[in-house]
């Protein structure tokens, strides 16, 4: 079984598709399930990584990572920018100091370790907030917008500090950076140069184009010993302008991800995370927890106000920004997969990173829900039509 | 007594047919205007991506719009003024927050309805339709 590549793919294919499964059956997304899978394949299966899906796990974290910067709507990020930014800002700080001096100076954990755990717990959950204000209709309001536009900053500055924190400062560094900054100000006329002259064909170039350019920043990202995820969240962010004309691109991405790629890093996520370990950090789990939340508040919170956010939209968006997933595990895995936190650690941070995509969203639904001011009727139901803005496919 | 505006919740099971031929019989006795809303309920919560959002409220949206194609098929010859909404949302407050907004005097609903495994333990859609409606509730069975 061991040098049995296609048994262990098949295994894990089966806890992939388990995960789909339970997904679908109970309407909780499929990442956290996978997250969850691995937990019971690591702590009674004994289930392990190898080398190949090592590989699957990061490519995985790092389109992911891309598909994130790749969502952001441009012109909300433009129109929002002020406030989005200075909320995104304080909402990646606030965590980010306050989890690192609480881990360094309470937990008594190594320093680059504290990092880790600040980097870990400064995150904002885009898909979580989105998903949440799909339901409330407040995605299409321009409160929705300013929020999901604040929330990619946070996540700007997680990868961000997770890019140069650990990187060596030297000639790879200079070299990544220089290589960065050229390939990022060409690459959205490139991308659609590609697309315009063999875009849409069976062979697929454009997936192939920007497969390159992530593989290729990746590498020089790994040679300064900085961090893949750095240049695919820029790569997005560039061309999430290419993407909002190209559905048919942005689908395509989505699927290979989600088929056969993010499994790997999600379920692996998971494998990691020692039971007995969270038993054991069970208090310093809930005080991360609280003081990510607590951070965000102090932090957030007074800054809606001054932008004049009403006080139940306030507290409402303070606790969306409180959520965190994607970005939270990849930084926990980059420390564990890097000797910079041991198992306990990351199990701590991982668990704490679950935590706050479930709790702060259901105290924000339960308690603080916007009232939208949407017209009572005297007729006011669209004849024949639907309310809801998913285009016709 | 009669009503003005009849709201019907679909949601494709058994259930909610039941309630849409009620609700319907109900529309013509008082001459009332029917909206029928079907909610997709089933968006994934916490979710990695906003794509995953997304692909999976365009899935939930083709199947409403297929299911309320085939309502409209059956109402429509009937004369009965007839509205329709798909809203993204949980089912018992999105139907009592549209009842309200849309100035709905009944709420018809299918005794049994698709229901996520969480429902089962913060009781049924139409317990919770019942607490937070503003107007009268009529559960079919």
């Amino acid at each position: 079984m061991e040098s049995n590549v296609w048994l262990i793919a098949a295994a894990w294919m089966a806890l992939a598709l388990l995960a789909s499964l339970i997904s679908i059956r109970v309407g909780i997304s499929v990442a956290l399930i996978e997250i969850l899978i691995g937990v019971v394949a690591g702590n009674f299966l004994g289930v392990h990584s190898t080398p190949w899906i090592d590989f699957l796990a990061t490519f995985g974290s790092g389109l992911l990572t891309f598909l994130a910067g790749a969502e952001i709507d441009p012109e909300s990020l433009r129109r929002h920018l002020k406030p989005a930014a200075a909320i995104g800002t304080v909402s990646f700080l606030g965590p980010f100091l306050g989890a690192a001096a609480f881990a360094r100076w309470v937990g008594g954990w190594e320093p680059h370790a504290a990092w880790i755990a600040g980097i870990s717990l400064s995150t904002t959950s885009v898909a979580v907030v989105y998903a949440v204000m799909l339901e409330t209709g407040l995605n299409r309001t321009e409160l929705g917008k300013l929020i999901l536009a604040a929330c990619f900053i946070t996540d700007f500055g997680t990868v961000l500090a997770l890019g140069i924190l650990f990187a060596n400062f030297n000639a790879w560094l200079l070299l990544f950076v220089a290589v960065t900054a050229a390939v990022l100000w060409q690459l959205p006329r490139l991308t659609r140069l590609v697309i315009a002259r063999v875009g849409h064909r069976v062979s697929e170039p454009e997936v192939k184009f920007i497969f390159l350019v992530l593989f290729l920043l990746g590498g020089l990202a790994k040679l300064a010993r900085s961090e893949a995820v750095l240049p695919a969240y820029l790569v997005g962010l560039v061309i999430a302008g290419v993407f909002v004309r190209d559905r048919v691109l942005m689908e395509r991405m989505r699927t290979i991800a989600f088929t056969m790629l993010t499994p790997f890093y999600f379920l692996k996520a998971g494998l990691y995370v020692s039971l007995p370990a969270v038993g054991t950090g069970a208090l310093l789990i809930v005080a991360f927890l609280l003081l990510k939340m607590g951070t965000k508040i102090v932090g957030v919170w007074p800054l809606t106000h001054l932008f004049r956010f009403g006080r139940r939209d306030g507290l409402y968006t303070t606790l969306l920004m409180s959520t965190g997933l994607t970005f939270g595990t990849i930084s926990a895995l980059f420390g564990l997969s890097n000797h910079i936190i041991d198992q306990g650690q990351y199990t701590i941070l991982v668990t704490v990173v679950i935590g706050s995509a479930v709790i702060p969203t259901l105290i924000a639904q339960h308690y603080f829900e916007p009232r939208l001011p949407q017209p009572v009727a005297k007729m006011a139901v669209p004849e024949a039509g639907v309310s809801s803005p998913v285009p016709e496919s | 007594m009669m009503f003005r505006r009849i709201l019907v919740g679909l949601d494709g099971s058994e259930g909610g047919r039941h309630a849409l031929e009620m609700a319907a019989d109900l529309a013509t006795l008082c001459k009332a205007e029917l909206l029928v809303v079907s909610i997709e309920e089933k968006l994934p919560a916490y979710a990695a991506t906003v794509g995953e959002v997304e692909d999976e409220e365009r899935h939930e949206h083709r199947y409403f719009r297929q299911i309320q194609h085939e309502a409209r098929r059956l109402i429509e010859p009937r004369g009965i003024p007839l509205h329709m909404e798909v809203v993204p949302g949980h089912p018992a407050l999105a139907l009592a927050r549209l009842a309200s907004e849309r100035d709905c005097d009944l709420i018809v609903l299918g005794h049994t309805g698709h229901s996520r495994l969480h429902h089962l333990f913060l009781g049924s859609t139409a317990d919770r339709v019942v607490e937070r409606a503003h107007c009268a509730v009529l559960v079919v069975r």
